[in-house]
This record gives C-alpha cells, sequence and structure tokens, in this order.
C-alpha cells in the first residue's frame, strides 16, 4: 500500500507544489528544476511511455487474434506493421550510400554518365562535382541494401576509389538522397502517408452526407448555426468573392421575414412579405443600379470574417476560461491529495 | 404537382453513395481541369506576410512543424510558402517537429527548398527533429535547447552546426512559425514559449483548428494566422509564388458550394416531407 498508494501520492504533491511555487520563488535551484530538470524528467518518461504505449497494443492486437474476437484479421495487419516498423527502425537501417574519389581525369565523362543514369541526377552537375580527383563526391541515391550498393559500388571502381556507409542509426529514419530514401522512409512515404491521406480524405464525403442528412432547420439555435455555417464555408474560399451583394440582400429580407413569422399568424401573409419585398429590393437595385460602395456586411467574406472575429472569438475565449479553471481546480485537488484517479482508484 | 414533390421528398432520402459521387466529381473536375479563380487575402493572412516581411535579414526563424501526411494537402503548401519567403528574405531557418511525422515532412519542405534556392545545411538552414514529450519539448526550447536537442536529423553534433553557435534557448530566436494542426501545436508555443519570453510569432494551421487559435491572434500574442487550405493560397499570392494551394482553390470552392446545395436541398426536402406528413395525418 505505502509504495502503490502514499509515495506516488507524496512524489505527486511534492513536485506539483515545487513546479507552482516555482514560478512566485525567485530561487535559482528551484527555477532550475523548474525550467530543466522538470522538463527533462518529463522528456525521458515521455520516451518510456512510447515503449509502454507500443508493447500495450501489441499486447491489445496479440489477445484479439489469439481470442479471434471480431475482425482479428486486421490484428494480424496491424502486429505485421508493429514489427516491421521496429525492423526497420532499431535492426535494419535500409540505407547505404556510395562515394567516390580519384576518378581519372580521362575516364570522368564516362563516370558521370554512369552515375548520371543510376541516380537520375544531371550529368553536368555530377561533371562538375567529380572533376577534382581529390574531391570525394557522395551519390544522390540510398541503397536499400547493401548488396544493391555493393553491385553499382563494383562496376564504378573502374573509374575510380568507392567506399559504401551506411547512415547513422537514428539519421536514417528520414534519410532522402535525390528521389530515394531509406527503408523506414519508404514504408512512410508509399504506406503510412497514402493510409492516413485517404482515411482523413474520407472526411470530406462523410461531411457532406451528414450535413445533407442532420443540419435541418429544426429552432432557432439549429436555423442560426446552419447559417453561419453556410457563411464560413462559402466565405472561407475564393468563390465567395463572386456571390452577388443582392444575393446577399435578397437573403436579408428573408432573414427579416423569419423574424417576422411568429408575429404573422398566416403564412402565406409572412410569404407575401419575403417576396414582395425582395422583388422590391431587387428592381430598385437593378434599375437604378448598385451602389458600388455597398456595406461590407453585404459581402460573404467579410460577413464570414466578422463571424470569425468577434462570436467565435467570443465562444473560444469562455471555452478556454473554462478550461483554464477546471485545470486549476485538477491540480489543487491532485496536488492535496483529493484527486486520486491517476493512481486509478474511483 | 403532387408527384413533382413526392419525387422530391423521395430525393431526400437519396442513397449516400450519390452524395460521394457528386462531392467526388465538384473535387476532381477542378483538378483534372484547373479553373482560375482570383484569391483575396484577409487580414490575418496579411499580418502572417506583414510580420515575416518585417524581419530584418539574416534573422533567426523556429519553424516548428506539427503536421502529418493526413494534413499535409492543408498545411503543406503553407510550409513551402513560408520557407520559400524565409529562404528568399535571408533568413536562418531552425526547424524542429513536435510530431512524430512532421520530421518527415520538414525533410520533404526543406529538401524541395535547398534545391529551389541552392541552400547549404548548417549554415543557412538545420533541421533538429522530433523529441517526444509536448508541451515539454516546447519547455525545454525555451529553457535550453542544447540538453533537448544534442544531435540533427542528419546525426551531427549539436556544437558541430556552425548555424547553432550562440543557440541556446528560445531568446535567441528572432521569431517562431508554428505548422500546426493539433495538439501539440501553436497553443502550446504561446503558452510555454513565445508568450512568457516574448519572442514573436505566427502560426499556420488547419481551418478545424482555427477557432481555438484565434483568442491568441485576436489579442496579438500571435502575429496572423494562415487558416486552412485557402490561408496557404492567400500566402502564395502574397508572396507572389502560386503553389498547390491556389491550384487546390477551385476544387475546395466547388466542394463547399455541393455540401452547401446538398444542405439547401436536404432542408426543403425536409420540410415538404413534415408538410406532407401532416397533412396526412389531418386526413387520418
Amino acid at each position: 500500500m505505502l509504495m502503490k498508494r502514499q509515495i506516488p501520492l507524496l512524489i505527486v504533491i511534492v513536485v506539483g507544489l515545487i513546479t507552482l511555487f516555482g514560478h512566485f520563488i525567485a530561487n535559482e535551484g528551484v527555477q532550475n528544476f523548474v525550467d530543466n530538470d522538470s522538463t527533462q524528467w518529463y522528456d525521458i518518461i515521455a520516451s518510456f511511455a512510447i515503449f509502454l504505449g507500443g508493447l500495450n497494443l501489441l499486447k491489445l492486437q496479440l489477445l484479439k487474434i489469439y481470442k479471434k474476437q471480431k475482425n482479428w484479421q486486421y490484428s494480424i495487419l496491424a502486429v505485421v506493421g508493429f514489427f516491421f516498423a521496429i525492423t526497420v527502425g532499431f535492426f535494419f537501417r535500409g540505407a547505404n550510400t556510395i562515394s567516390v574519389t580519384g576518378i581519372n581525369a580521362e575516364k570522368v565523362e564516362q563516370a558521370a554518365e554512369m552515375i548520371a543514369e543510376e541516380t537520375g541526377e544531371s550529368t553536368s552537375s555530377i561533371l562538375s562535382s567529380i572533376s577534382d580527383p581529390s574531391a570525394d563526391y557522395e551519390l544522390q541515391k540510398i541503397y536499400k541494401t547493401h548488396g544493391g550498393a555493393e553491385d553499382f559500388s563494383q562496376k564504378l571502381e573502374a573509374y575510380g576509389e568507392t567506399q559504401i556507409e551506411p547512415i547513422e542509426w537514428g539519421a536514417h529514419l528520414s534519410a532522402t538522397r535525390g528521389e530515394t530514401g531509406s527503408l523506414f522512409n519508404w514504408m512512410f512515404v508509399y504506406i503510412f502517408t497514402p493510409l492516413s491521406a485517404t482515411m482523413f480524405a474520407l472526411l470530406a464525403f462523410f461531411v457532406a452526407s451528414a450535413s445533407y442528412r442532420a443540419f435541418r432547420i429544426r429552432n432557432f439555435e439549429a436555423t442560426l448555426l446552419l447559417v453561419a455555417g453556410i457563411i464560413l464555408m462559402l466565405g472561407r474560399v475564393p468563390i465567395g468573392e463572386y456571390i452577388p451583394a443582392w444575393l446577399i440582400g435578397v437573403f436579408f429580407v428573408m432573414g427579416l421575414g423569419a423574424l417576422l413569422a411568429p408575429f404573422i399568424k398566416n403564412r402565406k401573409i409572412t410569404l407575401g412579405i419575403v417576396a414582395i419585398g425582395s422583388l422590391i429590393f431587387l428592381i430598385i437595385g437593378f434599375t437604378n443600379g448598385w451602389n458600388p460602395a455597398i456595406p461590407g456586411f453585404f459581402h460573404l467574406p467579410v460577413m464570414q470574417e466578422w463571424i470569425f472575429q468577434v462570436p467565435t472569438t467570443a465562444g473560444a475565449r469562455a471555452i478556454m476560461i473554462g478550461i483554464g479553471l477546471g485545470i486549476v481546480g485538477t491540480s489543487f485537488r491532485i496536488i492535496i491529495g483529493i484527486e486520486r484517479s491517476f493512481l486509478g482508484e474511483q | 404537382m403532387k408527384q413533382f414533390l413526392n419525387i422530391i421528398i423521395k430525393l431526400g432520402s437519396i442513397d449516400r453513395r450519390y452524395i460521394f459521387i457528386l462531392v467526388g466529381l465538384s473535387v476532381l473536375i477542378p483538378l483534372i481541369r484547373p479553373i482560375d479563380i482570383p484569391i483575396r487575402a484577409t487580414s490575418q493572412s496579411q499580418d502572417v506576410f506583414n510580420a515575416l516581411d518585417a524581419l530584418t535579414p539574416n534573422s533567426k526563424v523556429l519553424v516548428s512543424f506539427e503536421y502529418g501526411p493526413s494534413t499535409k494537402p492543408e498545411i503543406h503548401p503553407m510550409s513551402m510558402g513560408i520557407l520559400r519567403k524565409l529562404f528568399s528574405d535571408g533568413h536562418k531557418v531552425y526547424a524542429t517537429a513536435l510530431w512524430p511525422d512532421g520530421i518527415f515532412m520538414s525533410v520533404e519542405a526543406l529538401n524541395q527548398t535547398e534545391e529551389e534556392f541552392s541552400l547549404e545545411y548548417g549554415v543557412d538552414y538545420v533541421n533538429l527533429g522530433f523529441r517526444p514529450g509536448n508541451e515539454a519539448v516546447v519547455k525545454g526550447v525555451a529553457a535550453d535547447i542544447r540538453t533537448l536537442y544534442t544531435s540533427d536529423t542528419r546525426g551531427n553534433h549539436i556544437d558541430d552546426i556552425s548555424m547553432m553557435d550562440g543557440i541556446n534557448n528560445i531568446n535567441d530566436f528572432d521569431f517562431v512559425f508554428s505548422l500546426s494542426a493539433g495538439y501539440p501545436g501553436t497553443k502550446e508555443w504561446v503558452q510555454y514559449a513565445c508568450d512568457p519570453h516574448d519572442i514573436p510569432m505566427s502560426t499556420g494551421c488547419t481551418s478545424i483548428q482555427v477557432t481555438e487559435v484565434l483568442p491568441y491572434v485576436e489579442a496579438g500574442q500571435v502575429k496572423g494566422i494562415l487558416a486552412g487550405m485557402p490561408g496557404a493560397a492567400e500566402f502564395e499570392k502574397l508572396v507572389n509564388i502560386p503553389g498547390e494551394a491556389t491550384g487546390m482553390m477551385a476544387a475546395q470552392s466547388f466542394a463547399h458550394l455541393v455540401i452547401v446545395a446538398f444542405i439547401i436541398f436536404g432542408n426543403i426536402t425536409y420540410f415538404l416531407k413534415r408538410r406532407s406528413d401532416k397533412k396526412n395525418l389531418g386526413e387520418k
């Protein structure tokens, strides 16, 4: 109990108090702890948390396969992907480079052409790099296997000295040369990127379908949300600029009609007011010509900017203040030991 | 008339696959046959441009990549626009990543700009890469970057990189730019680094994230905001280098139009159905 409850609680209380008071105490040691040590501790713990997360993922997926739970076949893919990423991240670099030096002046052009064919670079740029025999030139290509690098290195040895070097551990993850990259980079570019982009792109379709079915004018709040949503959707994109001010004017007349509707019992009269109002507005506008300096609120992009800057900011601030107060309250409960859910207690 | 209304009501419960096809076409057609739509920069995008334009040449700018492949179409054009602006103005770029995927985004963007501007690694730019720890990383950059980053993405020791000389913490940077698609991102840079140390910063983020960053923009803690793909297109217009985002504006415009048309049509069918249900109930 002491190890499971009291000591963790003590650590949390002490660290919490020091971090909190560190902002108000002008003591170098405390300041140093808050600014440097505590953040480094966090970094170290976060690094270990990644391992724990990975192990937990593996455990869950393996259990799913073992128990043949629903859609367990997908878990096989998850486990294979997991081990592939670990292998190319930690055990198999899949990133070898070839350097060439001391190319004979008579054979420089032939060598440049050969390298250009292999790497896809321009012959002239390679020529300028390898014409100095003392220069060490690294080919702009990464070979995923040592054997692949060795094959070309042997061909190149006819022109000069070559050396195969693997890219350093860690640096190999995102290493690229020209159009080629390490095995981990290949996995990211050709597997993770399209999968991830596809998942996100599907959102557009679901948003369209969901808006069609769920975005209904059921009450005042829903109407407000719908109108604001449409203004934002059209105002944010360049096509919003092309929606004429007179059309927005007609919508204003309709809005006026909607506001008057609760006070007029006969709907036909409301409809008449809106229709005649819109018609008068359009006839006057088109016959007399529209004012070239139409007020900003008749332009969708201006309306959209106003919605962003005033009601949205106000709402976001209210939410932020609420969250801030919530964090203060929860942190205080943790520091004084009332909140213990992080220990697994209720 | 009644038959026509019935058809419209039936269309209200149209199979969602038809909606998917129409949305897909509205995106695909403008991409295949590009349409030139003039772009107007909003005041927020203009603020970003002005803040970067005001930097004196050779300024040290920290650019943080906090996005991955899923949000790449929205944020990556911004990254390119920002990097092109910074390099063409002769600034030094220090890239970091708060997201593990961010490192790949930064490598891709920096490789492309290296070619375009004939840059030299370690002299014009450096890529410090990803460190786990979310806001603790931001706090670490603010307090002591050399303890946090001992080497860069290429495996070079931090002391061996010439442009890292004199860089110890956030106070040594002239500007911070956060390319953010969520947590950790812009908010963390404001709260833990830039605002406490009074370092000017700006941001480019996904459209969905704009609402949570706007209070900081309106308060002046963040100098402008590039909001989603339209923000990227506006920035491309301001720097006068048309890029990916400008080309995609027509597709996004038409997709939005189609969605709005669906919403309006959906409401028409909703009202017609409600009226017809009421009538049927009355007849019974």
